[in-house]
């Protein structure tokens, strides 16, 4: 049977717990046990007990887990003290082994609450019955066992002086396995300590959950289409993947330097040699040779409230139809060099041409992981389902809520090993028969752009 | 950058621009060696993607003759090692990627190539 392991998340990004714990046991070839049906599982709270088959799989998932703060074999978890210590009575052979000779200490902590130093030496010395006869070392002992406790978020209300510790919710304990390492990534990545970022940068934490999303590995190829400053690119690149950046614009690769700044930045990484290469170029209008190529593509495409999606062609056509675009070879008057005009590339086109994409560049198996914003009062789950085509299904959806909109980490799995010609990025909706549910329904990021700058308010009749 | 593991992966995309489009030529080529993490598996896995001829071409023009001209049955670790020099160390710099049906040209500067399209020859 499966051991049971109790897990300590950072209190930040709720949604993206389960499906970064899913990724990394895929990535490492091991599988977690639920304990129930995930959708039952109350991601709300940082606590939660999973099953797996030996303690080096909860030492991987703490390893690279951005958002796992710690891991623990469980003990006990219970309502009240009393029904905590029954239960860890029943679960004696688990840490009897501990009892002879093991130095140990008691880490006694809460959630959401701070239980005051004389009540936490009480809480330690109700565990007495345990009967641990090793050395009590706090500097460096063999174990730690963990008790915390877990209170209902007062949301910033302050509770009174002397009002005690209250109602806790629940209580766990286990002993630690091991301590997340991989949040200190959080800090290397910061985008104020980069060399080169922009006002786009995608925030550290968010890069790294990408990243490992797209179950970055050495040897794997990951491409991002619309690179811009490159923030997916270091954290990626960090777990060992190969690196292709491109954008329509080049400008924001480069920087103001000769060295490009993406390159810049992920020397300061040490990741540069991942890097292979950055290129400027129109994703639907680009040079790939041949599909198929690719273990994942990761990218924050722009939605138009810092800067908008482009694609090559004409706003507005030529008004006479007699005249020929202006060919690069003309000199120009202002001696400036040729740049392809471009128009505005709507959302919901080119999340729906994103995945045509994936499906053609990702080898089989491969992930297209890419944040969608969404306005919160219209979202529907269908609105996922408008993007996808045959052989591409969505494995994981987690928002990050910023109030009237917020984004949704979509990560889509290429589930087929058939071949697709690569998608030509015109025929919206015209080739599909009329009672899809893709052609009818309108999601609710079509527009986004317009309908942030109206404030999210309702069109007044 | 513009290793030749890229440049074996570039084809000129212009519209009606379908036949005799890859390998697109350098011109006035600069180039630089820097070294890269060897990774046999994949260097191994990628070779089914290659073109080898191309590859083998390009790799000559930019003076490097280590690799046989036909892919071999036999792979060792001699053979992954200058695959993996040809593929992943020689960067071109500065200078330009030719089409040689349609002789667009792909110009390369600080390592980042333009690959867009000119307005006349998008769909």
């Amino acid at each position: 049977m499966a051991n049971k392991y109790l897990f300590l998340f950072a209190q930040t990004h709720e949604e993206f717990r389960l499906p970064e714990v899913q990724s990394v046991a895929e990535l490492n070839g091991f599988k977690i046990d639920f304990l129930s049906p995930i959708s039952e599982l109350d991601v709300s709270r940082p606590f939660m007990i999973f099953g797996l088959e030996n303690e080096d799989h909860a030492r991987i998932l703490a390893r690279r887990c951005i958002l796992i703060k710690s891991v623990c074999e469980f003990y006990a978890r219970g309502k009240t003290y009393e029904e905590l210590h029954n239960a860890n009575r029943l679960n004696v052979p688990k840490w009897e082994k501990y009892i002879e000779d093991t130095s140990f200490k008691f880490e006694v902590s809460a959630y959401n609450h701070s239980i005051p130093q004389k009540r936490q030496r009480e809480v330690v010395e109700n565990f007495s019955y345990m009967a641990l006869l090793g050395k009590i070392d706090m500097k460096n002992p063999e174990e730690i066992f963990v008790c915390v406790e877990e209170y209902v978020d007062k949301h910033g209300m302050t509770r009174h002086k002397h009002e005690g510790d209250g109602d806790c919710r629940e209580i766990f304990f286990g002993r630690l396995i091991e301590e997340g390492s991989a949040r200190q990534l959080v800090k290397k990545f910061d985008v104020k300590k980069r060399s080169y970022y922009g006002n786009t940068s995608m925030e550290a934490e968010i890069s790294l959950l990408m990243a490992n999303q797209t179950l970055a590995a050495p040897g794997k190829l990951v491409c991002d289409p619309f690179v811009g400053t490159g923030s997916m690119a270091y954290t990626t690149a960090h777990f060992g993947a190969w690196f292709f950046g491109s954008d329509i614009d080049g400008r924001q690769m480069r920087g103001k330097d000769n060295t490009p700044g993406i390159l810049r930045a992920a020397e300061q990484y040490d990741v540069s040699k991942r890097i292979i290469d950055l290129m400027t170029f129109d994703v639907t209008r680009n040079p790939w040779r041949c599909g198929e190529l690719f273990d994942a593509i990761i990218t924050d495409p722009p939605y138009g409230v810092r800067a908008g999606a482009k694609r090559l062609g004409r706003k507005k056509p030529l008004k006479s139809s007699g005249s020929e675009p202006p060919h690069p070879d003309t000199p120009r008057p202002d001696d400036q060099p040729y740049i392809p005009p471009t128009k505005p590339y709507e959302l919901s086109a080119l999340a729906r041409d994103l995945v045509l994409l994936a499906r053609y560049i990702l080898k089989p198996g491969g992930r297209l992981v890419f944040f969608l914003p969404t306005v919160t009062d219209e979202y529907e789950e269908v609105d996922i389902q408008t993007m996808l085509c045959d052989g591409m299904e969505v494995i994981a959806n987690s928002l990050q809520d910023f109030g009237s909109w917020g984004r949704r980490l979509i990560t889509i799995r290429k589930n087929t090993s058939e071949r697709y010609p690569p998608p030509s990025f015109d025929a919206h909706g015209g080739s599909q028969p009329v009672d899809d549910p893709s052609v009818t329904h309108v999601p609710a990021h079509k527009d986004f752009r317009t309908k942030y700058f109206q404030g999210f308010r309702k069109e007044l009749e | 950058m513009v290793r030749l593991i890229t440049h074996n992966l570039l084809a000129c995309h212009a519209k009606n621009c379908t036949s005799n489009n890859f390998p697109l030529q350098f011109k006035d080529i600069e180039i630089e060696l820097r070294e890269a993490e060897f990774n046999p598996d994949f260097i191994r896995g990628f070779l089914p993607k290659l073109e080898w001829k191309a590859l083998i071409d390009a790799a000559k023009q930019l003076g490097d003759t280590s690799l046989p001209s036909e892919q071999p049955e036999m792979i060792d670790d001699e053979f992954l090692k200058n695959l993996h020099h040809v593929l992943l160390e020689i960067h071109i710099e500065e200078g330009a990627m030719i089409c040689p049906n349609c002789q667009h040209v792909y110009p390369i500067s600080n390592g980042i190539p333009n690959m867009l399209l000119a307005e006349h020859e998008i769909g």
